[in-house]
C-alpha cells in the first residue's frame, strides 16, 4: 500500500518536472500560433507570423548566417576535433592527464569570459595585422573553438571504448597507415562524427553571448536579431521564430543523440 | 650477426628448394639473439636464439611474463626487438613493418572488426592488399567451405558466439594464405568441451595446409596436443625445445619439468655409481646424469600389494586415492615423503587408501634434473 502512494508520488513528480522544462516553450510554440497580435490571450489558430517571417529580409539574413556559421564551424570542427582525439587515444598511456583538462576548460568556462577573450584577441589581431575584422569569419574561428572539446571528447571516448587489438589486426592483415585510417578508424567512429557534428550543430545555432561579442554588423545570427527585436517588444514573430529553432535544435539533438548511442552494427 | 643469420638461410635455401617443394620453405623463422625490455625493469625477452622449421606447429609455452606473447607479437612486428635479428623464409624482417610481412595472426580476443559483416572480415586483408574483388569473393568462398563456415558469412559479427568468432578469426588469417601463422592463445576464452573440439579442428586445417603456425599457449596439456616442436619458456629466457615427449619425459630443468606438472622432484644428497640416495631411500637409476634432483614420473611407478623387497621395491602407505575412471591418481607416503603414482586401470584390484603396498619403478625410468 506504501510502496504504491510512493510510487504515484514518484509518477506525479516526473510530470511535474516535465512540465517545469517544456511548459515555458510550449506558450512559446502555442502563441507562434496565435491569431491575434496579443502576448496574453490565445484567439485561434493561424500561420499568419510564419508568413510575416518570410517577408523580414532581416529574419531571414539572420537564419541564413546562422546556419552558414553553424554547418561551417561544425565541419571545421569535427575535423580538428577528431584530429585530437585520435591523438589523446594514441597517447593516452603517457602521463597527459594536465591536457585532458586543457580540452574540458573551453567547456566549463562561463560563456561570457569566452566570448570577451575572443573578442579582445581578434581586436589585437585586427590592430596589428589588418585581418580577421569582426564578422562571419571570426564568428566561426570562435565557435570552432567552443565546439572542438566536445568533439574531441566524444571521439576519444569512442576510441577508448574500442578493443585495442583492432588497431593492430588492421595492421596484421596488411593494411597501411592510410588504408588504416579510411577502412578501419573512421567507419569504426562514424557514429561518433555524426554525434559529434550535431552536437557542435546544436551548440552553435543555441549560441548567444559568444556570437554576440564576436560578430560584426553584417552577422546578425537569429540569437542576436532575436536580442534586438525583443528590446522593441516581445512581437508574435519572435515566437514563430523560436519554434523553428525549438524545432530545428530538437532534430538536431536527437540525431546526435541516436548516433552516441548506436553501437556499430 | 646479422650478415651470418642471412647467409646461413641463404644456404639453406638452397638446400632445401633442391629437395623439398619450395613454397612451404618460404615459412621457415630464425630468431637470432632476440632481446627486449619493457621500460628499465621489465626484461620481456633475455636473448631468444630459435629455429622453428616450415610447415612446423610450433608452439612458445610458458607461465603469464615469460616472453612467449612478446615473442610472438615480434614475429608479427606489433612489437619491435631492441636487440638480435629476425628472418622469415631466409629474409631478414627485423625492421619490416606488420603490414608488409606475410604472417597474420589470431588475436587471442578475436579482434573482428564490429563495422563489419563476417564476409567483410574475411575479405579484409585481400582488400588491403589490392585483390580485386571477383578474386577476393573467389577465396573468401573457398576458406569458408574448408573452415566449414556455412551460413555464417551472412552473419553480423554481433550474433556469433565465442566459438564462432574464433573460426572466424581464423578464417579471416588463413584467406590471406601467410607464409606464417600465429595464433596468440586463440583458445582460452572457450569452455573445456569446445576447446579441445577446435584443438582438433586446427590441428587437422594446419596438418592439411601444412603451414607453419606458431601456437602460444600456458596450457602444457594444449601445448602436447597440438605441437610438433615446443618451446618453453620463463622469464624471458628458452628453457627446453623439443617434441612433445621429449619435453614431458626428459625435461631439461626443474622449472620445465614443474611447468609440465611434474610434481614428484627429490633432491639427491648422496650418489655412488648408479645409486642414489634420495629421502625416499636409495633408488637405482640406470642413467642417472649429473643434476642433484631426481624426478620420478607417477605413470612409471607400479604398485604391489603387501611388502616385497628388492632394488627400487620402496614400502608405502595409501594416503590418498583420486578415481578417475580410465586411472587412478595416489598419494603415497613413504616416511615422511609423499610420492604420487598413476594407475592404470585395467582391471586388477586397485588399492585402498590406508593399504600399504610396495611402490616399484625402473631403473630406465629415472633420471636427474638440475634446478
Amino acid at each position: 500500500m506504501r510502496k504504491r502512494t510512493l510510487k504515484r508520488g514518484l509518477t506525479a513528480f516526473w510530470w511535474l518536472t516535465l512540465a517545469f522544462l517544456y511548459l515555458p516553450l510550449a506558450v512559446v510554440v502555442l502563441f507562434s500560433f496565435n491569431a491575434s497580435n496579443s502576448a496574453a490571450t490565445f484567439t485561434g489558430i493561424s500561420l499568419r507570423w510564419y508568413h510575416r517571417l518570410l517577408g523580414n529580409e532581416e529574419i531571414l539574413s539572420a537564419f541564413a548566417n546562422s546556419m552558414v556559421l553553424a554547418i561551417v564551424s561544425s565541419v571545421i570542427a569535427l575535423v580538428i576535433g577528431c584530429l585530437i582525439g585520435y591523438g589523446m587515444y594514441r597517447h593516452r598511456h603517457r602521463k597527459l592527464g594536465w591536457l585532458i583538462v586543457l580540452i574540458y576548460l573551453p567547456i566549463v568556462l562561463p560563456d561570457i569570459v569566452f566570448g570577451i577573450s575572443e573578442m579582445a584577441f581578434f581586436v589585437q589581431v585586427h590592430r596589428l595585422t589588418g585581418l580577421l575584422q569582426p564578422g562571419l569569419p571570426t564568428m566561426i574561428i570562435a565557435h570552432v573553438t567552443f565546439q572542438v572539446p566536445f568533439v574531441a571528447l566524444i571521439v576519444y571516448s569512442r576510441f577508448v571504448g574500442l578493443d585495442p587489438t583492432l588497431f593492430e589486426a588492421a595492421k596484421d592483415l596488411y593494411a597501411t597507415p592510410a588504408k588504416r585510417a579510411v577502412h578501419f578508424m573512421l567507419p569504426t567512429i562514424k557514429p561518433a562524427l555524426i554525434s559529434a557534428f550535431f552536437l557542435s550543430f546544436t551548440l552553435s545555432v543555441d549560441d548567444f553571448v559568444i556570437s554576440f561579442f564576436t560578430a560584426g554588423p553584417e552577422s546578425a545570427t537569429l540569437p542576436i536579431y532575436i536580442w534586438g527585436a525583443i528590446k522593441k517588444g516581445v512581437s508574435p514573430e519572435i515566437n514563430a521564430i523560436a519554434t523553428l529553432m525549438i524545432g530545428a535544435v530538437a532534430i538536431a539533438a536527437i540525431i546526435s543523440l541516436v548516433f552516441s548511442r548506436r553501437r556499430p552494427a | 650477426m646479422n650478415d651470418t643469420l642471412i647467409a646461413d638461410a641463404a644456404d639453406a635455401q638452397v638446400r632445401r628448394t633442391a629437395t623439398v617443394e619450395s613454397a612451404r620453405e618460404a615459412s621457415a623463422i630464425q630468431m637470432q639473439g632476440l632481446h627486449k625490455r619493457f621500460g628499465r625493469d621489465t626484461v620481456a625477452l633475455d636473448g631468444v636464439d630459435l629455429t622453428i622449421q616450415a610447415g612446423e606447429f610450433f608452439t612458445l609455452l610458458g607461465p603469464s611474463g615469460c616472453g612467449k606473447t612478446t615473442l610472438l607479437r615480434i614475429l608479427a612486428g606489433l612489437e619491435e626487438a631492441d636487440d638480435g635479428r629476425l628472418a622469415i623464409g631466409g629474409r631478414d624482417v627485423t625492421e619490416v613493418p606488420p603490414h608488409r610481412r606475410s604472417v597474420n595472426t589470431v588475436f587471442q580476443s578475436y579482434a573482428l572488426f564490429p563495422h563489419l559483416s563476417v564476409r567483410e572480415n574475411l575479405a579484409f586483408g585481400l582488400k588491403m592488399r589490392g585483390m580485386p574483388p571477383e578474386e577476393r569473393e573467389a577465396r573468401v568462398a573457398k576458406i569458408a567451405e574448408f573452415i566449414q563456415l556455412g551460413d555464417l558469412v551472412d552473419r553480423r559479427v554481433d550474433q556469433l558466439s565465442g566459438g564462432q568468432r574464433q573460426r572466424i578469426a581464423l578464417a579471416r588469417a588463413l584467406v590471406c594464405e601467410p607464409d606464417v601463422l600465429l595464433l596468440d592463445e586463440p583458445l582460452s576464452a572457450l569452455d573445456a568441451g569446445l576447446r579441445s573440439q577446435l584443438q582438433v579442428e586446427l590441428l587437422r586445417v594446419q596438418k592439411r595446409l601444412g603451414m607453419t603456425f606458431v601456437f602460444v599457449t600456458h596450457d602444457q596439456q594444449e601445448a602436447m596436443v597440438m605441437s610438433d616442436r615446443i618451446a618453453v619458456l620463463n622469464g624471458g629466457v628458452i628453457q627446453q625445445v623439443g617434441a612433445p615427449r621429449e619435453v614431458y619425459e626428459h625435461p631439461a630443468n626443474a622449472f620445465v619439468a614443474r611447468f609440465m606438472g611434474h610434481d614428484n622432484l627429490y633432491p639427491v644428497s648422496a650418489r655412488s655409481g648408479n645409486r642414489l640416495t634420495t629421502p625416499l631411500g636409495e633408488l637405482i637409476a640406470e642413467a642417472p646424469g649429473e643434476g642433484g634432483l631426481l624426478l620420478i614420473r607417477p605413470e612409471t611407478l607400479d604398485l604391489l600389494p603387501g611388502e616385497v623387497v628388492g632394488d627400487n621395491h620402496l614400502p608405502a602407505t595409501v594416503a590418498e586415492r583420486l578415481y578417475r575412471g580410465s586411472h587412478a591418481e595416489y598419494r603415497l607416503e613413504i616416511g615422511e615423503t609423499t610420492l604420487q603414482a598413476t594407475l592404470n586401470n585395467r582391471g586388477r584390484r586397485l588399492p585402498e587408501v590406508g593399504d600399504r603396498v610396495t611402490v616399484t619403478v625402473a631403473p630406465e625410468d629415472l633420471a636427474t634434473l638440475s634446478e
